[in-house]
């Protein structure tokens, strides 16, 4: 006890000093004091006295109401660390308090009654704790009146707007962090992430007298401070009213940022109460819920089985120090690399990567690609000058060689500049999978894998579209409704799984799901009455299910219940072959459909088949050719003279001249003294005439600049090794050009 | 005691709006040498370049809190006497308690007028 006398003395010591000079508003005395109060509560838990224990607690929870302006007389405090100083003295020599101090208490201490019993609502009284009943009566008025003559000054006219477009922004980034939480709900950061913006929208939205977007920010941060607090989880019905509330937050917002836009004074149209009162509801109904299992986990990656952890939850109430994990290795349920693997899982999501950026208009990016690739042509243009060549000096060729390294290099950085992670398209597929379930009465889980593959940036903005389309088609006719999936024995919540992978030159992406996969004949049915087909007989499985991307196969009308896929799904295929990729689908009956698409890294490179008509180059983007041959005379025919056909594997296939749509003179004049190359857009075939094929080559495409923008036939041009120009051919554009012909 | 208005006041807030709105009913008060950090690391950047007379930060912020700031600053022998107000939102209570336990200056609840501004200043600076 001797030890902690110094300590104690030096306590009171502090606290008699600061109370002394103690005014109203002496903030940093009042932290000394209260840090000196802790000391003393800390090192006299060992007198072991109720008396004194009450004493410094209503010491302190009288100075906390000083700190908050919720009191403002200082005597009593003063009067409270006087008797401490007493109590702590008769203490150390053994003895009481001959004085009954209950009076003091009565005082340090009456206004936690008088507080309780205050009426009115939570609300009102958090804020008076904040500012203090007189500060908040008087701030109130002059705020408001303040925020009146906001609309009028530019300053605050810009600050209006700087806070609109902040806000959204902030907005959005918060349905991004939804999905981080829905796979680790209990990570605090992300939570943060999210009650952050709510909270400062709040704020400001007090300072600029937007009264109903305040309250609105305001329940929602409530809502969240829980989450923070663990005293709810965030899950189903909270998520929703996270996403609810950002949605109409965004329309109040965009409300004001019309109204500022017209000039017109700032009133809500937007009826929020509602919403308001559904949180409130949800959060007085809302308990405690535990952490994802990893038993599940296990389960999923078909680790175990639902028995096994069945079992080992057991177990583990018999011994609850144990770890699921730990029982089911000691059982020999699991391998410890299987549940390593799943705690991995359950924790991927609650390290952040935070990578350090720079935003960079895209355009400044396409120039310097443009460059580079220019870079890496007068390179090979340098190398094969005759002049070059026939030096003799082993100092330039070795010069050559490293530039040649180094603009190899740049151009692959280059490229990579553009690149960016498939997550953010992945993430916004959570939102639209959410809605869909929810509309359709259905249970979905969303994985996803190989969010980290990056694609260049101009395709993905171009893939989420036909994304959309797939996933909507999965979700509406892949999937079966919970009950119809219970009685088939498979999982009520049915399973979307997006993946992508690198695989060669190109981006895979999957969308799977587990529901009632093709069903083959309809198909079949369908593709013979809309005259796709004749027989199915020579047809192979995948052949057949990918009828379903043919144009025509579907039409407007509502034609769900076939194959329970199939509305407008050649959009798909049309949007990805724009892209230069293909989509395909796999499926097996009742487990479920797979699409598969697979697009090229970028947009910039393209692989072509490089060909001569007459004088001129072209080039045909190689992903769109079925095949080329000479044909012979029998397979060429007309129709009336004018429309050429030419008979390839029992197909009539109408003929195209190059020469003639570009107004060029080519070599061969009849068919057989060329070439054709068959080639494929939108399901329809064409045979081009050209001369001769000069051999595949991966170009650069570069754009023709605005002045040829709108040409039809060509889709941009490409500096050859050579060093001149070739055109790249737009084979739909050549299609249509054909028919108008 | 009129305060001394050419001190450099750093504000630190993750949100520039807000940064928007302190610094204007500072300058109406007649502060003009202000600047800004978006979070607690970047303010204690700012604290080792430039001579600071004031700080007024936000309590939530990503990377570095307010609370922490208030913590580094107080530690740290070079910046421990600066003044430090923590802007807070109402019903913030423990917060503010925090604050005050780690030595804060004086705190502000949001949303608040240049008056009241200048009342804690003016307790800060006396």
């Amino acid at each position: 006890m001797s030890l902690n006398q110094e300590k104690i003395a030096q306590a009171l010591d502090v606290m008699a000093l600061e109370a002394v000079t103690l005014e109203k508003g002496n903030i940093p005395a009042m932290g000394n004091i209260m840090n000196a109060l802790s000391d003393l509560e800390r090192e006299t838990t060992a007198f072991q006295n109720a008396l004194l224990g009450h004493l410094i607690k209503a010491c302190k929870s009288y100075l906390e109401r000083l700190i908050l302006s919720e009191k403002e007389e200082i005597d009593p405090l003063e009067e409270g660390i006087h008797y401490l100083q007493i109590l702590c003295h008769a203490l150390a020599r053994g003895e009481g308090l001959k004085e009954d101090i209950g009076w003091l208490l009565n005082k340090l201490g009456l206004d936690k009654t008088e507080l309780a019993e205050a009426p009115g609502p939570q609300a009102g009284q958090v804020r008076d704790e904040g500012g203090g009943k007189t500060e908040a009566k008087t701030e109130a008025p002059v705020a408001e009146e303040k925020a009146g003559s906001f609309g009028l000054s530019e300053e605050d006219r810009q600050i209006l707007s700087d806070f609109v477009m902040e806000a959204l922004e902030n907005l959005e980034a918060i349905e991004v962090r939804l999905i981080d939480l829905e796979q680790d709900s209990s990570n605090s950061e992300t939570i943060n992430a999210i009650f952050r913006p709510f909270h400062t929208i709040k704020g400001v939205s007090g300072f600029l007298n937007l009264g109903h977007i305040n309250k609105m920010a305001h329940s929602a941060e409530n809502m969240l401070d829980r989450a923070r607090n663990g005293k709810i989880k965030i899950e189903g019905p909270i998520v929703d009213l996270i996403l609810e509330s950002v949605d109409l937050l965004k329309k109040m917002i965009q409300c004001v940022q019309e109204q500022l836009e017209q000039g017109v004074s700032q009133k809500s149209e937007v009826p929020y109460e509602p919403l308001i009162e559904r949180i409130e509801q949800v959060l007085s109904e809302q308990t405690e819920i535990g952490d994802k299992p990893l038993g599940e986990i296990l389960i999923q990656k078909g680790a175990v089985t639902s028995e096994d952890v069945q079992e080992s939850l057991a177990k583990q109430k018999e011994a609850p120090e144990k770890k699921i994990g730990e029982i089911l290795i000691e059982e020999k349920k699991a391998e410890p690399k299987e549940v390593l693997s799943a705690l991995r899982d359950q924790k991927k999501f609650s390290h952040g990567n935070i990578d350090l950026h720079v935003k960079v208009d895209t355009k400044k990016l396409d120039s310097l690609i443009d460059l580079t690739g220019e870079l890496v042509i007068n390179q090979s243009i340098l190398r094969q000058n005759q002049w070059i060549l026939g030096a003799k000096d082993q100092k330039l060729y070795h010069t050559l060689n490293q530039l040649n390294q180094i603009t190899s290099g740049l151009q692959r950085t280059a490229m990579s500049l553009r690149m960016v992670p498939i997550r953010s398209t992945f993430q916004k597929m959570v939102r639209l999978v959410r809605d869909l379930a929810k509309n359709s009465g259905k249970e979905v889980a969303l994985e996803m894998i190989g969010e980290e593959t990056e694609i260049d940036r101009n395709v993905v903005d171009e893939l989420y579209e036909p994304m959309v389309h797939m996933i909507r088609n999965a979700v509406d006719h892949g999937l079966e409704l919970p009950d119809v999936r219970e009685q088939n024995n498979k999982d009520r919540k049915g399973t979307i799984r997006l993946q992508a992978y690198h695989r060669g030159g190109n981006i895979v992406i999957e969308i799977e799901d587990d529901g009632r996969g093709l069903n083959k004949e309809k198909i079949i049915a369908k593709a013979k009455e809309k005259r796709l087909i004749k027989e199915e007989g020579k047809m192979s499985e995948v052949d057949i299910c990918n009828l379903i991307f043919a144009p025509g196969f579907s039409t407007a009308e509502k034609v769900t219940d076939v194959s329970g896929r199939g509305v407008g799904l050649d959009v798909v295929k049309k949007a990805i072959e724009k892209l230069r990729g293909r989509v395909e689908i796999n499926s097996r009956a009742g487990q479920g459909s797979k699409f598969i698409i697979s697009l090229p890294l970028t947009l910039a490179i393209i692989e072509g088949m490089l060909v001569r008509v007459g004088k001129e180059r072209y080039i045909i983007p190689a992903l769109m050719i079925l095949e080329s041959f000479r044909p012979e005379k029998k397979q060429y025919s007309t129709v009336e003279g004018k429309a050429e056909l030419i008979l390839s594997r029992s197909k009539l296939i109408p003929l195209v001249r190059l020469d003639r749509i570009f107004g060029v003179q080519g070599d061969s004049v009849e068919p057989w003294d060329g070439l054709v190359v068959s080639v494929e857009y939108d399901g329809e075939q064409r045979c081009l005439l050209l001369d001769e094929l000069l051999g595949k080559e991966e170009v650069v495409i570069k754009s023709l600049g605005e002045g040829m923008k709108e040409i039809k036939g060509i889709a941009g041009g490409a500096i050859m090794g050579d060093g001149k120009v070739g055109l790249i051919l737009d084979i739909s554009g050549i299609f249509e050009i054909a028919a108008h012909h | 005691m009129p305060v001394d208005t050419s001190i450099k006041v750093l504000i630190v807030d993750d949100f520039a709006t807000m940064r928007r709105i302190v610094k204007g009913v500072l300058k109406q008060l007649g502060f003009n040498n202000i600047i800004e950090a978006e979070d607690g690391n970047a303010a204690l950047e700012e604290l080792r370049k430039e001579k600071i007379g004031l700080i007024v930060s936000d309590w939530n912020m990503p990377n570095m809190s307010g609370l922490d700031l208030l913590k580094a600053v107080r530690g740290n022998e070079q910046f421990k006497s600066i003044p430090f107000i923590m802007v807070t939102a109402e019903g913030q209570k423990e917060n503010v308690i925090e604050a005050v336990k780690s030595g804060v200056s004086n705190y502000i609840v949001k949303p608040f007028t240049p008056e009241t501004f200048n009342e804690k200043l003016q307790k800060v600076f006396t």
